[in-house]
């Protein structure tokens, strides 16, 4: 019984989509409220889950030992899951009212429900067969988000993110293969699986590392597999903001932390210099993402450059295999998941109401939507790294995270990184106020904030952000028990 | 009561030919011979329910034709891989019947729907006697009839490019039959035997002496059941072929007639020369290279193809690729993992080529390009197909994921890693392939305005066949473990 | 030199089979195919029967009641070739049909046409 309220979030998502997918089950009118009602009973039920689990271990099906579908709620799991849970809340909310004007409507609540029951697939996967499993589903399930307009252009970005998305799940199977050869457990351990250090064929174990390492790192939009993550921009913004800036993007990062310190653990990447052959494609991601950031005219492919940009920080934490560096990417990932679902609801709110796409064609807005452009430059400050916003807390735990690997040089990559993410955002907000409009009359001013039902969940990210940024110890107690058990 | 269960595989093959394949025949009323063929077939599949649950309890059995054993008289041997096999093929059969009973007229006139449905009895009767048989020349035989039962439901619809194909077909084939009969020709002069077991036997005792001949002989058997099973040089008969046929036979062509000589070969190789010879010849090398080729080039050229239909041939061109691969590694899992695939790629093909057929049966169109938008008339059936062929793209748990990992172990286990690129590479393949396909279907906006949501769908009744096969392949996928250890109990070597 | 002497039948057969085989794969016209294909047959039969018989030794069929298995060839080839015969029969027989509705649909029997005929 207890096993069933446990896995809870992981069915009714599926439940409900499928009774969603028919319009005979739930009516029209009805569809709305069904899915806010399964959002918060969602979230109620992970919580649920969470508390009540006590690391608790769920064989779903247990074939044999490799065909073992299980799921483990530990930690990092719980950290993932309240994140994805507490997001998908304000998304669902934002959409109700955004897409009003994109139409198909239910296929795309149908999907928005499905990715949620992978997301929860993911964060409780208790072994990387499972884990494997829903992170090919959840490309599956979000891959009619991302064409969701049906044009010539969205199936061509479709096609690319199916594309990549397959080579690097070749990639982890590749590299699945050959650990699962070698160990004969994919079972996720704190700090690794035992035994797996002392075989003998290192090289082997290398290559599965970094095979899968790139596998997963697609997801996570690492260079050289960064290019569906800006494709994908055509999708309605929902679907950008919470799928692209946090949901698909941070499961990569998750899976990423599992296999790193959870397969084979921090001790035996050092010894194997696996982060060694990584860092200088993270190094890449990072100054690559906020350069090419620069030269974005269209507003939401600037904040994908700069997603991209941001998740080489949190990849870079994650291979400076070592306390305050994971600490740091943990600490990052949930902040800038904040921060970027603030960006995004901010500009589909410029795009719901004024029509507009360009930075160009903002000037002078922010006389017209003052509240969306104070959230906007609320999450710029925050996104650069500056007191007292969240954003500044992770990228002082990553400071630190590289003074303690004796890397000067992360630290100078990461301020460089910080003035160019100034320099590709603060232009925004100071063409919303600062800028005069082309055809625009002095103190001719127009109400454009968007309807409650967008402005709400805007607001309350700009107050968490800085909340969080106020009083970083709630997360940084949480993730503090899972240091501990990785190191 | 056992006895009586013992006798069952010998009373399905006698029940299929003589009342399904000779006795019909002298039916008058056409419903009446296709009523008495699927209860014939019926009766078959649940049979070979019993032996299979039999086995599982009892152990393997032999089958004694008139009580003389060998090496005088022709014996059965049923273990668990044969009532396996024998199972699927059943199973395949029965419900390709069942799907045919509403949809076979739509493709072939109607006095030789008659005919179809005794070919089909005479078909599972000859791929049953492979399986079972541990004889070669008896397996020569059945091998003969299963070739001419095929062609007959390729001509079954009688029109220009099947009369064209089916003589392809039936003449490379020839040129199999010839070379496996130039075989044992070969075999049967070094041991004077044509029992499986004795000849091993006296290939033991012999020592190895004749190593050409015995060379020369195991090369003619695998060219010459290569040919039979399409294995990738010499496959150039199957799109044809299974492109032309009705959509029902070729479900069957590409499930079950291209998997028996497999069957064959394989008891051939670890029964007949033992696993010794086997290993030391390098015929499981070429095995492998055949295999591995099969494997990439069948999917490339898939990739090229305009009508839906010549695809999924092409594509059976890189599964049978997949089983030579996995007999070519030469270790035991490799070839539990060649049956497994046997097993998973019947119920996923026939499955394949059913709803292939139910959309050109449905729109008239054959090439891909047409099929957009297909999702929101026949969802159903598109769902179907998405299923089986994210199988053979290698989702998790489904069948043709549970082959490809375990394959990527043997090999490992083989000390082979680089084949680990082979079959990656492969299964990417197939995505590029079907994703187009299946994204299309659902997705492909442009074509679809004026189309009407289930407009065309079939009738949920005509379809549950071949929703059985797509359960039964889903449960195949996730029952793989016990399945994997049942054939493992039987493997030969 | 030697061994061919020793083994005429079994070098006759491979020719044959070698002849029969060139005839069914380079040739158009599909009854000489057909032909081919008989030729690379029987030359698997001669092969087998040969196996079989031991020189100066006689038919297998008992004569005078007398039973004395040593002074027989073996039967056993032979028998089976019966089967292979009859096999042999029914594919030509099934290929020769099929050259007939070969002949109706296309109004010829050369292959090397009908392949051209796909190109309108």
């Amino acid at each position: 019984m207890k096993n069933i309220l446990v896995i809870l979030p992981l069915i009714l998502p599926i439940i409900s989509a499928v009774a969603i997918s028919s319009s005979k089950i739930i009516k029209d009118k009805y569809l709305k409220l069904f899915v806010a009602a399964v959002v918060f009973l969602n979230f109620a039920f992970i919580v649920n889950a969470n508390i009540f689990s006590d690391l608790e271990i769920i064989h779903v099906i247990t074939v044999n030992e490799f065909l073992d579908i299980y799921f483990h709620i530990d930690q990092l799991g719980k950290l993932f899951s309240y994140m994805a849970g507490f997001l998908w809340i304000l998304t669902s909310f934002y959409s109700f009212e955004y897409m009003k004007h994109e139409g198909k409507e239910r296929r795309y609540y149908v999907f928005f429900i499905l990715t949620f029951a992978m997301i929860m697939g993911i964060s409780y996967s208790g072994n990387l067969f499972t884990l494997y499993i829903y992170y090919e589903l959840l490309t599956l399930s979000t891959f009619p988000l991302v064409i969701h307009a049906d044009s010539k252009e969205a199936l061509q970005s479709g096609k690319k993110y199916i594309i990549y998305s397959f080579v690097g799940a070749t990639f982890i199977i590749f590299g699945m293969m050959i650990l699962f050869s070698i160990s004969g457990n994919m079972n996720f351990i704190g700090g690794g699986i035992k035994g797996i250090g002392e075989y003998s064929d290192k090289t082997l174990l290398l290559i599965s590392f970094l095979s899968m390492f790139l596998g997963f790192g697609v997801k996570a939009a690492m260079v050289p597999f960064h290019s569906w993550l800006p494709a994908a921009m055509v999708a309605p913004t929902p679907v950008s903001a919470l799928l692209h800036a946090v949901a698909v993007v941070k499961s990569g990062i998750f899976a990423l932390t599992r296999m790193t310190y959870y397969i084979y653990g921090p001790m035996l990447i050092k010894e194997l210099n696996g982060d060694d052959y990584l860092i200088p494609l993270v190094i890449a991601t990072i100054v690559m993402g906020s350069i090419i950031a620069l030269h974005q005219d269209h507003l939401k492919k600037r904040l994908a450059y700069s997603t991209i940009s941001q998740l080489g920080y949190i990849i870079l934490g994650i291979l400076m295999l070592n306390p305050n560096g994971l600490a740091g990417a943990l600490m990052h990932m949930i902040n800038h998941a904040f921060i970027k679902i603030t960006l995004f609801f901010v500009v589909g709110s410029i795009t719901y109401m004024t029509g507009k796409k360009y930075i160009h064609e903002i000037n002078g807005l922010g006389k017209h939507m003052n509240k969306s452009f104070i959230a906007f430059f609320i999450a710029s400050v925050s996104l650069v790294g500056i007191p007292p916003t969240n954003g500044f807390v992770s990228k002082w735990m990553l400071g630190l995270g590289a003074m303690e690997a004796n890397q000067v040089l992360y630290i100078v990559i990461l301020l460089f990184s910080a003035f160019l993410t100034a320099a590709y955002l603060f232009p925004v907000v100071i063409a919303g106020f600062f800028r005069r409009g082309d055809d625009e009359k002095e103190g001719d001013r127009k109400e454009l904030d968007p309807p409650r039902l967008m402005m709400v969940p805007i607001i309350m990210l700009s107050v968490i952000i800085i909340l969080l940024g106020l009083f970083p110890n709630l997360v940084i107690n949480f993730i503090d028990v899972i240091i501990v058990d990785v190191f | 009561m056992s006895r009586i269960i013992e006798l069952f595989p010998f009373i399905t093959i006698l029940l299929l030919l003589i009342f399904g394949a000779f006795l019909t025949p002298l039916i008058k009323k056409k419903s009446s011979i296709v009523r008495t063929n699927i209860a014939i077939n019926i009766i078959t599949m649940m049979m070979n329910l019993v032996t299979l649950v039999y086995v599982n309890n009892y152990g393997t059995f032999i089958f004694k034709f008139g009580h003389y054993g060998s090496p005088f008289g022709i014996i059965f041997h049923i273990g668990p891989v044969e009532v396996a096999i024998a199972m699927m093929f059943s199973f395949v059969i029965t419900m390709v019947s069942w799907y045919s009973f509403y949809s076979i007229e739509k493709e072939i006139e109607e006095k030789r729907v008659g005919f179809y449905y005794i070919l089909n009895s005479l078909l599972l009767a000859s791929l049953l006697g492979i399986v079972y048989t541990y004889d070669v020349f008896n397996g020569y035989v059945f091998l003969e009839l299963s070739t001419l039962a095929a062609c007959g439901i390729i001509i079954v619809k009688d029109k220009k490019e099947n009369i064209k194909a089916a003589i392809k077909y039936l003449m490379l084939s020839t040129l199999g039959s010839g070379l496996v009969l130039m075989g044992i020709a070969f075999i049967y002069s070094i041991s004077g035997h044509l029992s499986m077991e004795y000849i091993h036997e006296a290939i033991v005792a012999s020592s190895l002496a004749k190593e050409n001949l015995l060379l020369i002989s195991i090369v003619l058997f695998s060219i010459g059941l290569g040919i039979k099973s399409a294995m990738f040089p010499m496959h150039v008969w199957l799109p044809d072929a299974h492109t032309t046929a009705p959509s029902p036979s070729s479900a069957i062509l590409s499930g079950l007639v291209i998997k028996a000589p497999v069957i064959f070969l394989i008891k051939i190789y670890y029964v007949v020369y033992g696993f010794e010879f086997v290993n030391s010849s390098r015929i499981l090398q070429l095995m492998l290279i055949f295999g591995g080729t099969g494997m990439i080039m069948g999917s490339l050229f898939a990739r090229r193809q305009k009508y839906l239909k010549r695809l999924i041939a092409y594509s059976s061109v890189a599964q049978m690729g997949y089983i030579f691969f996995g007999i070519g590694l030469g270790n035991e899992l490799g070839l539990i993992m060649a049956i497994y695939h046997i097993l998973a790629h019947g119920l996923t093909k026939s499955s394949l080529f059913l709803s292939a057929g139910s959309f050109i049966e449905q729109t008239g169109f054959k090439k891909i390009e047409d099929f957009k938008g297909i999702g929101k008339e026949m969802p159903v059936t598109l769902g179907i197909f998405t299923l089986s062929a994210l199988s053979l793209i290698g989702i998790p748990v489904l069948p043709g994921f549970i082959s490809k990992w375990n394959l990527a172990l043997a090999s490992i286990d083989s000390g082979m890693i680089y084949l680990l690129i082979v079959i990656l590479l492969s299964s990417l393949l197939n995505a590029v392939y079907y994703f187009p396909i299946i994204i299309n279907g659902y997705f492909g906006e442009d074509n679809l305005d004026g189309k009407v949501f289930k407009s065309k769908s079939k009738p949920i009744k005509e379809l549950i066949p071949v929703i059985l096969l797509t359960l039964a392949m889903i449960a195949i996928g996730f029952m793989s473990g016990p399945v994997i250890e049942f054939i493992r109990s039987g493997i030969y070597m | 030199m030697l061994m061919v002497q020793n083994s005429y039948i079994e070098v006759g057969a491979i020719i044959l089979f070698g002849i029969g085989f060139m005839i069914l794969l380079l040739n158009n016209n599909m009854i000489k195919k057909i032909i081919g294909m008989n030729i690379m047959d029987t030359s698997i039969f001669l092969l087998f029967i040969s196996i079989g018989y031991i020189h100066g030794k006689e038919a297998p069929i008992i004569v005078d009641g007398e039973i004395n298995a040593m002074g027989y060839v073996n039967p056993i080839p032979s028998g089976l070739m019966l089967t292979g015969i009859v096999v042999a029969v029914s594919v030509t027989g099934l290929m020769l049909a099929l050259t007939i509705k070969l002949y109706e649909k296309y109004g010829t029997i050369e292959l090397d046409e009908i392949m051209n005929m796909r190109s309108d």
